[in-house]
């Protein structure tokens, strides 16, 4: 009696909950078991591609940077694309936020227009916009801009009217209590509070963009992505490598720039604090703003002085100002001609409607089935090496630094590379079919979740760690007793944000003949079947949805 | 207690009536139950009640942050219930606000917080300094000098401690020139020191502007001495509204015993 007392104690009882944890994760592997077969991926083969990829690379290398000028021209080129697509978002996307938010527009209507305009810009792919501009402007970079500043309203819009959200709402009511305006509270109040978040989300766009408008040049829309693709398709692998090589560069070094922005806006607050107390130049700058300060109070002046905070915004606002300037001025666009053939866009919306598979609908079907199997088996395999990568990344769990550092930096380099373009790589070295699109995502899924992960782990609450410690567990004991039950929840709901974001992904790798629905979706555009890539573009929203709703419903069982 | 309010009170001209105002929440709440009183031109009043006792709420109606479910509040001469929205905003040019969370925008300099005080009469939305006129400028300052801040014009407010984030907004009130001054715990997020600093700030300059002010206090003590009257709410009712002269402290206590706590206090000490 007593014995059977303790198993049942001993062991969880199998409650409905925990029958449907179990179940999930048994579905999750059949998924992947699924996915993996109608793949035809098979894990002896990888060696072969890998041997393949290495082969390219030894073709590819040494780079040879012959055309030089081309090469520049199209750096900046790239540059310029990046640039004038997020500052058009970033424009368009501050109206539509004001009127998304719920502290900034009562009537639920106009927000609810705005939101679903927001939602809309972002379902579909930025490389699908550029085609479809491609058709209606003809080739060049200021498809590529549209197509940037349209779909990056999708996440730009959103975060916006986030960081409204956000605003202290006793500030505006103070404003309105004065017999203030809505409008006047929305730019007194609102708006200075959210406009750190709103820099900081640009730069963050403006580092996504110029990944994105290195492959635009795939579609015809501008950038230094045509010369991969065209040395590739040429056999001219030396030439390929060089402009991979100064793809990676380029990105690298917005990436760095922008980041120690970013980082010096949203911890502003925390830099004052320590600048109260720390470095010579932080004294010699808080000197320097108190004098300065003191002599303007002195003088009664009513306007702020040139305190070192402020030469800074300034200058940095001049400078974007003066980028901005150049980039319209030298960026290979007729802006008269593009205006003129507007209508010719409307012709391509037209045609759109009503939207259908036109006896084709059992090649989209399949090509969807196939962008989901690689969204699934990419998103396995990255998570796969992520996990570990993560845990060495994070800072707050006890590895040898030099680990830590070098995977740090090895993750953080990788990460810049756009997918398309290595699946390019990867298509090349392996030849068209899905395999290659999945083995090319899968790299960028790691990489992308490395991140993520170490993120989540960093977040970890450090109570219980201590006192598994303090029971006189071993370091490896510790982290499974008291870090991984603290991941499992971040690690459930990153997992579908990884989904969700590499399905949208999968669904353009055909554009390079990496497998799934890409190609269909490409070639009714050059067809000009736009009904057909209207129902394509619907039904990947449609299965975006139902892999947010899933994830959704397991945030809350693992929750 | 001042006796200079007294010289300043008006009995004949009511500035703020409140006849049998109610407010109930969407979510049920009544937060102000048939609620009446007149405040005099001049007349410093303290609001006493527990947290949840409809004081902020009450605040809030007069000037017009909330609407009523039913009854009317009069504040210089204006239906606030009934006004339209340029009607709303015309009146509240003249009443300044004080809130407990201060309700400063903490990434703008003080002088720019200042300034939002005369929103009310500029048209269009302004963001910057320099987009307010000058004439407006200089008068911030001395806005800012009258509650000693001057030095911190240009500082970001959100530097500030408490006591002086609270003058800001005091002196942003100032610049609407104001002739109520709506107070809603002005010093619970204060400590004792920052607290007596920013109540002699507004009965100061109550007195020497001829103000009508209103002003909630969770202390009974903060508010003997400064007020001349004392209204006090419990469930959103008044249960309590005399002159502050001689009254005695053991029944403004009262207000603060809970429900159930007093009758058990009660029964215990007739055992």
């Amino acid at each position: 009696m007593t014995s059977t007392v303790q198993a049942q104690r001993t062991t969880p009882a199998l409650t409905p909950l925990y029958f449907l944890k179990i179940a999930s994760v048994l579905a999750g592997l059949v998924a992947v078991w699924w996915a993996w077969n109608r793949l035809n991926m098979s894990v002896l083969s990888f060696f072969d591609d890998l041997q393949n990829v290495v082969n390219l690379f030894k073709r590819m290398y040494p780079p040879k940077f012959s055309d030089t000028d081309r090469i520049i021209s199209l750096t900046l080129e790239t540059l310029w694309i990046a640039l004038l697509g997020t500052f058009g978002a970033v424009v368009l996307s501050y109206p539509l936020a004001v009127g998304a938010a719920a502290n900034t527009t009562k009537h639920p209507l106009i927000r609810f227009g705005c939101r679903s305009i927001i939602t809309l810009t972002r379902a579909v792919p930025e490389l699908i916009l550029a085609a479809i501009f491609v058709v209606a402007y003809g080739p060049g970079p200021f498809c590529g801009i549209l197509a940037l500043a349209l779909h990056s309203i999708g996440m730009i819009g959103k975060l916006f009217s986030d960081a409204i959200e956000e605003a202290n709402e006793v500030s505006g009511d103070a404003v309105t209590s004065v017999g203030a305006t809505r409008r006047q509270r929305i730019r007194s109040a609102v708006i200075p509070q959210a406009l750190p978040s709103f820099i900081a989300t640009a730069l963050f766009r403006l580092e996504i963009n110029i990944r994105g408008s290195a492959v635009l040049g795939l579609v015809g829309a501008g950038g230094i992505g045509v010369l991969i693709s065209e040395s590739l398709e040429t056999i001219q692998y030396k030439p390929a490598l060089a402009a991979v090589v100064v793809v990676f560069v380029v990105i690298l070094i917005v990436e760095v720039v922008s980041t120690s922005i970013r980082q010096s806006l949203i911890g502003e607050a925390a830099t004052q604090q320590q600048n109260k107390q720390r470095g010579w130049l932080a004294i010699f700058i808080n000197r320097r703003d108190a004098s300065l300060n003191k002599t303007a109070y002195e003088k009664r002046s009513i306007t702020p002085p040139w305190t070192t905070e402020r030469v800074f915004r300034s200058s940095a606002f001049i400078f974007f100002s003066v980028l901005l300037f150049f980039g319209i001025s030298t960026v290979n666009i007729e802006w008269g001609y593009a205006v003129q053939n507007t209508h010719k866009m409307g012709t391509v919306l037209r045609q759109m409607f009503p939207p259908g598979a036109g006896g084709e609908s059992s090649l989209l079907i399949r090509g969807l089935v196939e962008s989901l199997a690689i969204s699934i088996v990419a998103t396995f395999l990255g998570v796969l090496v992520a996990l570990p990568l993560g845990v060495l990344m994070a800072r707050n769990i006890n590895v040898r630094r030099f680990f830590s550092l070098g995977t740090r930096i090895g993750v953080l380099a990788l990460r810049g590379i756009p997918e398309l373009i290595i699946a390019v790589i990867f298509v090349s070295a392996m030849g068209l079919g899905p395999v290659p699109g999945t083995l090319a995502l899968s790299v960028t899924v790691a990489v992308f979740a490395a991140k993520l992960f170490a993120d989540s782990l960093e977040e970890v609450n450090p109570a219980p760690r201590e006192a598994v410690t303090a029971v006189g567990a071993s370091k490896i004991q510790e982290f499974f007793s008291a870090v991984v039950p603290q991941f499992v929840s971040p690690f459930v709901s990153n997992l579908f944000y990884l989904l969700d974001v590499f399905f949208r992904s999968s669904t353009v790798l055909g554009i390079v003949g990496g497998g799934g629905i890409g190609y269909l979706l490409i070639q009714s555009i050059k067809v000009y079947q736009f009904k057909i890539t209207m129902a394509i573009v619907i039904s990947i929203y449609l299965i975006v949805l139902v892999i947010e709703w899933l994830g959704l419903g397991m945030r809350r069982l693992f929750k | 207690m001042s006796p200079h309010l007294e010289v300043v009170a008006n009995e004949s001209v009511a500035t703020i009536t409140v006849a049998a105002l109610s407010k109930r929440f969407p979510n049920g709440t009544l937060a102000v139950d048939d609620v009446s009183f007149t405040v005099p031109e001049g007349r410093v009043v303290g609001l006493l009640g527990l947290s949840g006792s409809g004081k902020s709420t009450l605040m809030r109606l007069i000037n017009g942050l909330h609407t009523p479910t039913s009854g009317t509040v009069n504040a210089l001469g204006v239906d606030v219930g009934l006004a339209k929205p340029a009607e709303l905003r015309e009146l509240r040019r003249h009443m300044g606000f004080i809130f407990q969370q201060f309700g400063l925008v903490g990434r703008a300099t003080c002088l720019e917080n200042v300034l939002i005080g005369s929103l009310g009469r500029l048209r269009g939305p302004r963001l910057g300094l320099r987009t307010y006129p000058k004439a407006l400028r200089i008068m911030a300052l001395e806005r800012l000098d009258r509650v000693g801040l001057g030095a911190q014009a240009f500082q970001r407010a959100e530097t500030l401690s408490g006591g002086q984030m609270q003058r800001v907004a005091i002196a942003r009130s100032l610049m609407q020139e104001p002739k109520v001054l709506l107070a809603d715990e002005p010093v619970a997020s204060l400590d004792p020191e920052s607290s007596n600093q920013v109540l002699d700030l507004i009965s100061t300059i109550a007195r020497e502007d001829g103000m009508t002010v209103l002003c909630s206090l969770h202390q009974v003590e903060l508010a003997i001495g400064r007020t001349d009257r004392l209204i006090g709410l419990r469930d959103g009712k008044i249960v309590l509204d005399q002159m502050t002269t001689g009254i005695n402290p053991d029944v403004v206590m009262d207000l603060y015993r809970r429900h159930g706590t007093s009758d058990v206090v009660r029964e215990a000490t007739y055992a």
